[in-house]
């Protein structure tokens, strides 16, 4: 049997507020397989976004354990989680969080400069390849304030999966865009997905997106509070 | 990756135009006025260097002090030839060497009198004389006649002569009499800084007729190097050949001769001959806090105004730091490591100072060509303390380089806190920075 991608093991997070503790997440368990495409559902506060951070090794629990990819985060110097990030892991914000100086095509590329495998050529075809299947092909050069929302999200999809990860982090990639838009976004995450298996965890509110989930982790005050697997055809693919 | 760095860096810094235009001004100021203040202060170094070795001191110096009794010393060498041509194959840096008299007198003319200190010259052997020399009134040949006197501007005015004139000098002798010369004015030269007010030529024999030497005596061979910069090491190399050929040699002492001719050598207990090898730097300590104090002074300025603009370097990375918190955060989040936020942050401050240098060091240059070329002449005093009739400043790229980098290291080492902050910031914080 494969390794899950993402084991969280009694996970907790508390913020020093001034003298007030907030406990963010408590006793959390989260198993997630390779190839998922997989929906953290919840409402404002539930503790999804801090359940994202966690899993993206951005932070690290109070206690608990969280593996990814076989890597124990916590156990990991600075430099080895920020080489875990950029090796294993892909972001998606919910502000885009695009380089606001750098081009398009210069967006998507910049994970692959900061491993520093790739000839230039080799990164060219590989940002142009990507940049074509987003539908920006077009719009290489433009800087990100020239791009509309949807546009701006396909480049962070195309930043996120540039490095070829495993794992795909997008935190409420919909929020800031109309429903037709976000539903695009939603599609291309997914056809990625499907095209390549790799493994999307994905933070929303909206029952719509949460329906081309092939899973959804429901968080309530910063507990789990159940699973659903996806019936039918999103299921099944995930599957 | 560098070069994305790079590309990053300048248009981060483009992206605040007006901010970091007003911080590249401060540094450009910065630059300008270290630039104009090492113009001066090498300005009146080179100005030294030009006067001294025209009128008083060659690079390298044999000189010496001959002693009747114990108390009586005469700035003389007798017997020159020998002690030179014993040493000069030493001295492969040569270019030419001249025996030059030394002597003071007072000079009385119709119109005044003043102290003059007097040079012997033998024309026919400086060929540098002519080059430096600048006469404005009569002619240069005349200082090869005997009897005869070159005055500077200041000097002629001052005595009320003119070429064709004559005046009288009067020159104290060791044994406590005075001689006394009539001398015709031959010539007229424009001044070389504050040392051409008490300095004057006459024709060698002259000065040794004065003061009733013997032929073959002179004050000092003035010893011409290719590079003045050599003249310590020349000096040192000719102490120890004149030791090995048998002469009596003083000590390195770092004063001018007139100097150790008043307060030293005569209180020492010895007859004879002592020869003393010297410096033009040596010649010229007496001088040399005149340029120090300009440096100091100069230093002072410059460290205040860099103090101030380090600040400003502070303050404005860290508030450009503060406004892209959730650019770097996500820059680490996607997996930039803290070193390379620390190297972009620092190319920001590089670049900026880099750019303000260049600035600086332009304009500073430039405004130092115009003021050499417009060729202000100083106020008399300043003069005196500036060692140049007109402003002159000394700018070379090498040194206008070595600012430069100065100036952009030190804009670099001023942005290490905040940048070391930026780095420092956890991926998480930084991206739900709300500022």
């Amino acid at each position: 049997m494969p390794e899950p991608i993402v084991e969280a093991v009694d996970v907790a997070k508390v913020y020093q507020l001034g003298k007030t503790e907030v406990h963010a997440l408590r006793h959390v368990d989260l198993l997630v397989e390779r190839g998922e495409f997989l929906s953290i559902a919840g409402p404002s506060g539930s503790g999804k976004t801090t359940l994202l951070n966690l899993i993206g090794g951005v932070d690290v629990p109070s206690s608990g354990t969280v593996r990814v990819d076989g890597e124990d985060t916590s156990k990991l110097t600075e430099r080895a989680l920020t080489r875990l990030r950029l090796d294993h892991i892909g972001f998606i914000f919910q502000t885009f969080n695009l380089v606001a100086v750098l081009t398009v095509f210069q967006n998507v590329e910049f994970p692959l400069l900061l491993q520093g495998r790739m000839t230039s050529a080799e990164r060219r075809r590989r940002v142009n390849a990507l940049l074509e299947s987003v539908g920006l092909a077009d719009h290489s050069r433009h800087r990100p304030s020239e791009l509309s929302g949807g546009q701006r999200q396909r480049v962070a999809v195309a930043r996120a999966l540039v490095a070829n990860p495993p794992l795909v982090l997008a935190d409420e990639p919909t929020a800031n865009l109309d429903s037709k838009t976000g539903g695009t976004i939603i599609d291309l995450m997914r056809e990625m997905n499907r095209r390549d298996g790799t493994t999307f965890i994905f933070s929303t509110h909206d029952p719509k997106v949460m329906s081309h989930a092939s899973a959804i982790v429901r968080l309530e005050d910063g507990r789990v509070v159940g699973r659903e697997e996806a019936q039918g055809a999103a299921g099944d693919e995930a599957r | 990756m560098i070069a994305t760095d790079l590309f990053i860096a300048s248009r981060n810094l483009a992206r605040h135009t007006r901010r970091n235009l007003l911080l590249a001004s401060a540094i450009a100021g910065v630059t300008a006025l270290l630039v104009l203040l090492g113009g001066l202060t090498t300005g009146m170094r080179e100005a030294m260097l030009h006067s001294a070795t025209t009128l008083m001191t060659g690079h390298v110096n044999l000189a010496g002090f001959f002693k009747i009794t114990s108390g009586t010393a005469a700035p003389i060498v007798a017997g020159w030839e020998k002690p030179w041509d014993a040493v000069k194959g030493q001295v492969p840096e040569l270019v030419y060497a001249a025996p030059r008299g030394r002597g003071w007198a007072k000079a009385v003319a119709d119109g005044g009198s003043m102290d003059l200190i007097l040079a012997g010259v033998e024309l026919d052997r400086e060929p540098g004389f002519e080059k430096i020399i600048q006469v404005v009134d009569g002619s240069l040949a005349e200082l090869g006649k005997p009897g005869t006197i070159l005055l500077f501007e200041d000097q002629a005015k001052r005595l009320g002569v003119k070429p064709g004139d004559t005046l009288t000098l009067s020159a104290p002798t060791t044994r406590g009499a005075s001689n006394t010369a009539d001398v015709r004015v031959g010539a007229v030269a424009r001044n070389i800084g504050l040392l051409s007010a008490f300095n004057a030529f006459i024709p060698a024999e002259t000065l040794r007729q004065l003061y009733q030497l013997k032929a073959g005596t002179t004050g000092a061979v003035q010893i011409y190097l290719r590079d003045a910069d050599d003249s310590a090491k020349v000096a040192a190399r000719l102490r120890g050949a004149l030791r090995d050929a048998g002469y009596r040699v003083m000590d390195p002492d770092p004063q001018p001769y007139w100097q150790k001719l008043m307060f030293k050598v005569n209180a020492e207990d010895w007859t004879g001959q002592k020869l003393d090898v010297t410096t033009w730097e040596d010649e010229m300590s007496f001088l040399s806090w005149i340029v120090t104090a300009v440096t100091w002074l100069g230093n002072v300025l410059v460290t205040v105004l860099m103090v101030i603009v380090a600040v400003g370097i502070v303050n404005t990375l860290a508030i450009a730091i503060r406004e892209r918190t959730r650019e770097i955060g996500t820059l680490r989040a996607i997996g930039m490591q803290r070193t390379q936020v620390l190297r972009l942050t620092l190319m920001e401050a590089c670049l900026l100072g880099l750019a303000g240098a260049l600035l600086g060091a332009l304009a500073g240059a430039g405004l130092g060509a115009g003021i050499n070329a417009a060729a202000i002449e100083l106020p008399e005093t300043m003069q005196y303390f500036l060692l140049q009739r007109n402003l002159h400043l000394a700018i070379h790229p090498g040194q206008v380089a070595v600012y430069v980098a100065f100036v952009t290291a030190l804009t670099t080492v001023a942005a290490i806190w905040p940048s070391a902050y930026a780095a420092r910031m956890r991926p998480v914080t930084a991206m739900h920075h709300a500022g």
